[in-house]
């Protein structure tokens, strides 16, 4: 059973100004579902909704961000929850315990005033219902088996480098074990050799705990390395969605085509084309496929219909009327 | 960088302990005083500063440096129960207001706002007015208190309004943890640098604010504070009759204890705040 079901989900930024109701759809229509132990990297460009999606999916949502329709459910062990209709209990009794969030911009998540300890009892204490002395010690013998050296615990986060207050966020993150993990980019502010350590590190803890993680970023390299399933948002919407292999090999949809296109390879001296316009604006999105201004591919169907996200391979779906053909 | 080195490095930090040690020491003294500060006619009246009578006697027969060290414990107590009142006010009303946003904090920054534009000195006299004789030293404390908190209730509002957004409020929200814990625990140590060197600011404001009432007689002219002494010897004429220590030596007193401050509270600042701190400590 998929730990993680999300069905038909939509969630728009609703404001009001001088009396004009404007809904940015951040995220439209979306259903995926993510298997236990497994890696589902989830990649787009900037305002692509995938920080809305991911914030909606943690039900961390506050207004003006609305969720209007769909569902978000999570089977853990100890039950399924459903995260639009739980309460604020039951949202406080599975958060960090059963899933747990590692937000964007991650570096900031300690306090600069407070010593490190401080953020772990701040925010897993109470979750863990150890004592404090063994909870200290849990968290101790948790950053030793992530390379850390204990004496993290008492420095501010000034005093730690980018990537050492990226892998205390981590440990943070993972200190309770939990079954699944929510990153938000994770790894950006971070450069590629620290990246490395830390993509490892993230690895190595999800096989020891066995834990399912949605791993957000727009870098493609990233999600080559790590990810075991990956979906393509583009507008808000998933656009195609397969396993990584799958879709770096051979995409289907038209803009993942370009995107994997645009990536440089080792040796490839062939000048890399662009694709003409920009994404669209979110407030007033075309009519039809969102992608059919800039697609090559578009046809008249694709500005009157949203394309359904159906199957074209076994684990393997993409939404457009005509997408690239098999190899 | 503890306490000692802090000494050590900053000369402001060091002249401002010293000088308020040799205060807070001397407001000590008041226990160890042979007369009650209310006994009149207790030695000669009108001795200058001699052997016996280090800062001198009174036209009312008092000894000056006992009497001087009730006042200036007074003084300083009373300073510091304003600012810590006041300053409880403030860290309430700006980190609530701060963090909520939206309607209450309207509401609290328009009640803040109110009280900014109050004029102060007026007020104060027209209480004493209204109160006469039931006007007190612990009563004066309160209602400075009451009108003392706005600026800094702003001040504090402005820096929580920033943190409401940081990641680590985010995280302490999704993490479950009460506004309360988040208030305490996340933004607390954050404005305590601010609040630390304004609280200094505050007592200075506090202590001139009172010697200005009490010197024109606004107060409760029975306990003895620096203002309440000038008021005394302002009624003896004394300047005209040549008393000048009974003026001189309250003045010169608050005049260090104003300069203590001030030397503390701009230097306060490099002790309580971890970054500035390291980062002088590590050049």
């Amino acid at each position: 059973m998929s730990v993680l079901v999300v069905e038909g989900l939509r969630a728009y930024y609703r404001t009001s100004a001088f009396g004009v109701p404007r809904d940015v759809r951040a995220v439209d229509d979306v259903s995926l579902a993510v298997e236990a132990g497994e890696i589902y990297g989830l990649a787009g460009e900037s305002s692509s909704g995938k920080t809305t999606l991911i914030k909606t999916i943690a039900a961390a949502t506050q207004p003006p961000l609305e969720v209007l329709a769909g569902s978000v459910t999570f089977n853990f062990p100890s039950g399924a929850i459903d995260m639009q209709r739980a309460g604020r209990s039951q949202l406080a009794a599975i958060r960090w315990r059963h899933l747990s969030y590692i937000m964007q911009g991650s570096m900031s998540v300690l306090n600069p005033v407070r010593r490190v300890h401080h953020a772990f009892v701040d925010f897993a204490f109470r979750h863990l219902g150890q004592p404090m002395p063994r909870f200290l010690d849990t968290v101790r013998a948790h950053l030793q088996r992530l390379q850390l050296a204990p004496d993290v615990l008492d420095a501010f986060p000034h005093q730690l480098s980018g990537g050492m207050r990226q892998r205390v966020t981590i440990a943070l993150a993972t200190v309770c074990r939990p079954e699944f993990i929510i990153a938000d980019e994770p790894t950006t502010a971070l450069d590629v050799v620290v990246q490395k350590d830390v993509l490892a590190m993230i690895r190595g803890i999800q096989r020891e705990l066995g834990s399912s993680i949605l791993f957000v970023t727009h870098d493609m390299a990233v999600h080559a390395n790590l990810a075991d399933r990956l979906g393509i948002l583009y507008a808000g919407r998933l656009v195609e969605e397969g396993r990584t292999a799958d879709i770096f090999r051979a995409p289907r949809h038209p803009y993942t085509a370009h995107l994997i296109a645009s990536l440089p390879r080792l040796g490839d001296t062939a000048p890399k084309a662009g694709l003409g316009g920009v994404p669209p604006n979110l407030a007033d999105p075309p009519p039809g496929c969102r992608f059919h201004p800039r697609c090559p591919r578009a046809s008249a169907i694709c500005r009157r219909e949203v394309p359904p996200l159906e199957p074209v391979a076994p684990g393997h779906r993409v939404g457009c009327f005509h997408p690239e053909p098999a190899p | 960088m503890d306490f000692l080195s802090l000494l050590r490095v900053n000369r402001q930090f060091a002249a401002g302990v010293v000088l308020l040690a040799v205060i807070a020491g001397f407001a000590c003294l008041s226990f160890f005083s042979p007369y009650p500060p209310n006994d009149s006619f207790v030695v000669p009246p009108d001795v200058p500063p001699s052997a016996e009578y280090w800062f001198g006697t009174t036209s009312r027969g008092q000894d000056l440096f006992w009497l001087l060290t009730f006042a200036i414990r007074n003084t300083l107590l009373f300073g510091i129960v304003v600012a810590v009142l006041s300053r409880l006010l403030a860290l309430l009303i700006g980190l609530v207001a701060g963090y909520s946003g939206g309607l209450v904090d309207r509401a609290l920054m328009s009640i803040n706002d109110t009280f900014i534009v109050i004029p102060l000195f007026p007020i104060l006299v027209l209480f004493y007015f209204v109160l006469k004789d039931h006007m007190s030293w612990s009563l004066l404390a309160l209602m400075m208190a009451c009108l003392g908190w706005s600026y800094d209730a702003r001040l504090i509002r402005s820096v929580a309004l920033s943190l409401r957004h940081r990641e680590f409020t985010e995280t302490g929200i999704f993490s479950g943890m009460s506004t309360r814990q988040i208030l305490v625990e996340e933004h607390l140590p954050y404005v305590l640098p601010i609040v630390f060197s304004t609280t200094m600011n505050n007592i200075n404001w506090s202590i001139g604010l009172e010697v200005t009432l009490s010197v024109l007689g606004f107060t409760d002219i029975n306990t003895p504070t620096v203002g309440v002494m000038i008021y005394w010897a302002n009624q003896h004429t004394a300047l005209v009759a040549g008393i000048w220590w009974w003026i001189f030596f309250p003045v010169l007193l608050v005049v260090m204890t104003f300069i203590g401050l001030f030397l503390l509270a701009v230097s306060m600042n490099e002790h309580i705040d971890p970054r500035s701190r390291l980062g002088r400590s590590e050049r």
